[in-house]
C-alpha cells in the first residue's frame, strides 16, 4: 500500500517538474496569437478548414525562422459558433498578456459577440470568415478607430452580386429563397432580395431552415409549386448539399445559387449530381491564381490530402497579415493594429495567395468576387464572369 | 402538395418511431430516460461506413453495425447506469447526458467533426429512383425500404415483447422490480437485453436517415434523440405501441407545420404538439394512467 501510494506521488511530481519545466521556456520565444472558431459542435467542420489554414502557415514561418527570431504560435480557442461561449473566449484572450492578435472569429454571430471586448481592450481582430454587414459599424472605438478587419467580403456585397448575376448573365427571373435562420443566411437573403426587387425578379418563395436540419422536404414542395426557375440557398454547403439532394428527389431540377458558404469541395461529394448546375461566388479561382497561390494549393493538398476551400485560403492569408504586422510593428497590440489600418490600399495592401488585401476605414475589404458553377462533378470557374 | 407532405412526414415519423421505442423500452424497464441513445443512432450511421470502407458489402456492413451498436448500447449501461441504479433518478439523468456528449466528441476524434457523405458505390442505384408516382406524389425505393424495415423491426419488437420469455421478463420488470427479482428474473440480464435491443433498432434508424439523406455528422444525434424522445412522451412514455404511434404523429405533425405554417416554427410545432397532448392526456396517447410505485 505504502509502496503503491509513493510510485503514484513520485510520477506526480516528476510530471509536475516537465510541465513546469517546459512552461517559461516555451512562453519566452514565442509570440501567441489567438484562434477562436469553432471546434466543436455543429460547426467544427469550418474550424477544421479555418485551422488548416492557420496551421501551414505559422509552419511556413517557423521554419522560415520565425518573426524575428521568435516562433510564432496560434492558441486555439473553441467557441462552437454560440455567441456565449465566444464571449467567454474573448474576455480570455483580452486578458492574456502573452496574446498579441487574433485571427478570427469564424462566424459572423460569435464575431460580433466577442468584438466588445478587443475594442474596449485594444486588440486587433482579422476574421477570414465574417461576412455579416453589422461588423463593419461596431469595429470601432470611441475615437473612430477600427480594432476588426477582415479578408472577406461582406454579405451585401455577395446577395447584390448573385441577384445581379442571376438576372444579367443566367436571364432567370423567378427565383426561390432558401435561407439559414442565421446572421449569415438572413444577411444574404436580404440583400439578393432587396437587389432582385430593383432588378424585377420575381422572389416566388421565401423559406427558413434551421443549421443542421436534415429533412427540407416540406418547405421543397411547398417551393416547388411556386415553379421557380432558380433557386438562391443562403447558408453553407453541408445543408446546401441535402436541400440539393432532395430538391432534386422531389424534381425541383432547377439551377441553385450559392455564397461563399458553397465553396467546399465536400459540397460535391456530399451533394453528388444533385449539386450539378449550382453557381457561387468565391473569392479566388485557382484556375487564375498566381504562381504564389499554385504553390499554396499543392502545399494544402500534400499536407491534407484534400483540395483547399476558400476558408483555409482566407485563413492563411489572414495569418500571414497578422504576422506581417507583428513583425513590422513589433509585438504590441496597439502597433499592430496601426499597422493593419495602414494596409488601405492595393498598392499598401498585403498580397496574399486570395489577392491583394487591404482594409477600408471599417476594416472591411474589397475583393472581387469569382464565380463558379459544378460541371460533371467538379467546381470549374462559370463560362461568364462579371466583374 | 398535401399527398406529398403526408408522405415525406411518415417517412420522418417511422425514423422517430424507431429511435423512440429504444427510449420508452429503456424507460419501462428501469425509469431511466436515456439520453445518449441518440448517440447510439450517430454511431449506427458511422459505423456502418467504416466497415463499408473495409469492403463489406451494404447487408453485412449493416448488420454487423446494428450487432456493434447493441453492444455500445450494453456497455453503456454496464458503465454508466448500472452503478447508478440504487442511486436517485437525477444523477443518473446526468450521466446520461455526460455520456452523450462524450459519445458525440468521441465521434469526432474518431471520424473528424466534417460531414461525411454514405458511401455511394454500397448503394444500388434504384435506391433512390421513384418506386410509385400517382400524380404529384412520389414514393422513393429508399422510403419504401424506410416504411418495410421499420414496419417489420416493430412487428418483431411487438413478438418479442409479447410472445417471448424474455420478453414477458421485460414487461414485469417494468412492474415491479423487486417482485420480478424474487420470482427468480436475473433482472441484469433484462436490462441488458433491452439494452442491446434498443440500441440495434436506433441504430437502423441512424443507417437508413444517412442514406435518405446520404449525409452524417457526429452531432446528428442531438436533435433526433430530442425528437425521439419528445415522441415517447408524446405515445406515453414506457408505451412501445406509444411510442411508434407518437413517432408518426410528430414526423406529421412538423412537416405539415414547415409547409404549411411557417418553416423557422418547424421545431416549435413539434414540440406544441407534445406539450398540447400532455396538458390534456397526460399520460400520453397510449401511455397507462401512472401508478405510484412506490
Amino acid at each position: 500500500m505504502f509502496g503503491r501510494k509513493l510510485t503514484r506521488s513520485t510520477l506526480f511530481a516528476a510530471a509536475l517538474a516537465l510541465g513546469l519545466a517546459a512552461g517559461p521556456a516555451a512562453a519566452a520565444d514565442t509570440i501567441k496569437i489567438a484562434v477562436p472558431s469553432p471546434f466543436t459542435g455543429s460547426a467544427a467542420g469550418y474550424g477544421e478548414n479555418v485551422k488548416a489554414g492557420v496551421m501551414l502557415k505559422l509552419e511556413e514561418i517557423n521554419a522560415a525562422g520565425g518573426i524575428n527570431g521568435k516562433k510564432l504560435e496560434a492558441v486555439y480557442l473553441d467557441e462552437q459558433c454560440e455567441p456565449r461561449e465566444a464571449a467567454t473566449v474573448s474576455s480570455s484572450i483580452v486578458n492574456d498578456p502573452d496574446i498579441v492578435g487574433i485571427v478570427g472569429h469564424l462566424c459572423s454571430s460569435a464575431h460580433l459577440a466577442g468584438l466588445p471586448a478587443y475594442v474596449r481592450e485594444g486588440i486587433a481582430a482579422i476574421t477570414p470568415t465574417a461576412t455579416n454587414i453589422t461588423i463593419s459599424s461596431k469595429s470601432k472605438d470611441d475615437a473612430g478607430k477600427a480594432w476588426s478587419f477582415r479578408n472577406v467580403y461582406r454579405d451585401d456585397f455577395q446577395g447584390k452580386f448573385l441577384a445581379d448575376y442571376t438576372d444579367k448573365v443566367l436571364g432567370l427571373k423567378k427565383v426561390a429563397v432558401f435561407y439559414e435562420n442565421n446572421d449569415y443566411g438572413i444577411g444574404l437573403k436580404d440583400a439578393f432580395i432587396k437587389e432582385a426587387k430593383t432588378l424585377g425578379l420575381t422572389i416566388v418563395g421565401e423559406e427558413a431552415y434551421k443549421k443542421g436540419d436534415q429533412d427540407y422536404t416540406p418547405q421543397l414542395t411547398k417551393i416547388k409549386g411556386a415553379a421557380p426557375e432558380a433557386m438562391f440557398i443562403a447558408g453553407y454547403y453541408p445543408e446546401g448539399a441535402l436541400i440539393a439532394d432532395q430538391s432534386k428527389k422531389i424534381g425541383l431540377n432547377i439551377p441553385k445559387m450559392g455564397a461563399d458558404g458553397f465553396d467546399n469541395a465536400d459540397y460535391v461529394k456530399l451533394g453528388g449530381a444533385a449539386v450539378e448546375n449550382t453557381y457561387l461566388t468565391a473569392p479566388f479561382l485557382v484556375e487564375t491564381a498566381g504562381a504564389d497561390a499554385k504553390k499554396f494549393i499543392d502545399a494544402f493538398k500534400a499536407k491534407y490530402n484534400r483540395d483547399v476551400d476558400w476558408m483555409s485560403a482566407n485563413a492563411y492569408d489572414a495569418t500571414g497579415i497578422m504576422a506581417e504586422a507583428i513583425a513590422k510593428a513589433g509585438a504590441d497590440r496597439t502597433k499592430i493594429r496601426d499597422y493593419l489600418a495602414g494596409l488601405s490600399s492595393p498598392e499598401k495592401g498585403y498580397k496574399g495567395v486570395t489577392g491583394v488585401n487591404y482594409f477600408d476605414a471599417n476594416g472591411d475589404c474589397l475583393k472581387p468576387a469569382y464565380v463558379k458553377v459544378v460541371k460533371d462533378g467538379k467546381f470549374v470557374p462559370a463560362p461568364k464572369q462579371m466583374n | 402538395m398535401l399527398e406529398q407532405q403526408l408522405v415525406n412526414g411518415f417517412t420522418l415519423g417511422l425514423i422517430y418511431a424507431l429511435i423512440a421505442v429504444g427510449y420508452t423500452m429503456v424507460y419501462g424497464v428501469i425509469e431511466l430516460i436515456n439520453f445518449a441513445h441518440g448517440e447510439i443512432y450517430m454511431l449506427g450511421a458511422f459505423l456502418t461506413l467504416s466497415f463499408i470502407s473495409l469492403g463489406l458489402p451494404l447487408p453485412v456492413a449493416v448488420l454487423l453495425a446494428m450487432l456493434a451498436a447493441a453492444a455500445i448500447g450494453v456497455l453503456l449501461d454496464i458503465v454508466a447506469y448500472r452503478p447508478l441504479r440504487e442511486a436517485p433518478r437525477l444523477a443518473a439523468l446526468i450521466t446520461a447526458i455526460g455520456m452523450s456528449i462524450f459519445l458525440q466528441n468521441l465521434a469526432m476524434i474518431i471520424w473528424g467533426s466534417r460531414p461525411l457523405p454514405f458511401p455511394k458505390q454500397a448503394i444500388p442505384a434504384f435506391f433512390n429512383e421513384p418506386a410509385l408516382t400517382f400524380s404529384d406524389v412520389t414514393i422513393s425505393w429508399m422510403q419504401v425500404i424506410i416504411y418495410a424495415v421499420a414496419v417489420a423491426l416493430m412487428v418483431g419488437l411487438n413478438l418479442i415483447i409479447t410472445k417471448t420469455r424474455v420478453g414477458t421478463a421485460m414487461r414485469a420488470l417494468a412492474q415491479n422490480q423487486t417482485a420480478a427479482a424474487l420470482m427468480g428474473i436475473n433482472v441484469n440480464r433484462v436490462i441488458t437485453f433491452t439494452f442491446a435491443l434498443g440500441s440495434a433498432m436506433g441504430a437502423m434508424a441512424g443507417i437508413m436517415v444517412s442514406m435518405y439523406y446520404n449525409t452524417m455528422y457526429p452531432t446528428m444525434g442531438y436533435l433526433a434523440g430530442v425528437k425521439a424522445f419528445a415522441a415517447a412522451v408524446l405515445g406515453g412514455i414506457g408505451s412501445v405501441p406509444g411510442a411508434m404511434l407518437g413517432g408518426v404523429v410528430l414526423g406529421i405533425a412538423e412537416t405539415l407545420g414547415a409547409g404549411y405554417i411557417s418553416s423557422p416554427y418547424r421545431d416549435g410545432v413539434a414540440y406544441a404538439v407534445m406539450i398540447l397532448v400532455i396538458i390534456f392526456r397526460p399520460s400520453g396517447l397510449l401511455g397507462r394512467a401512472v401508478t405510484d410505485k412506490a
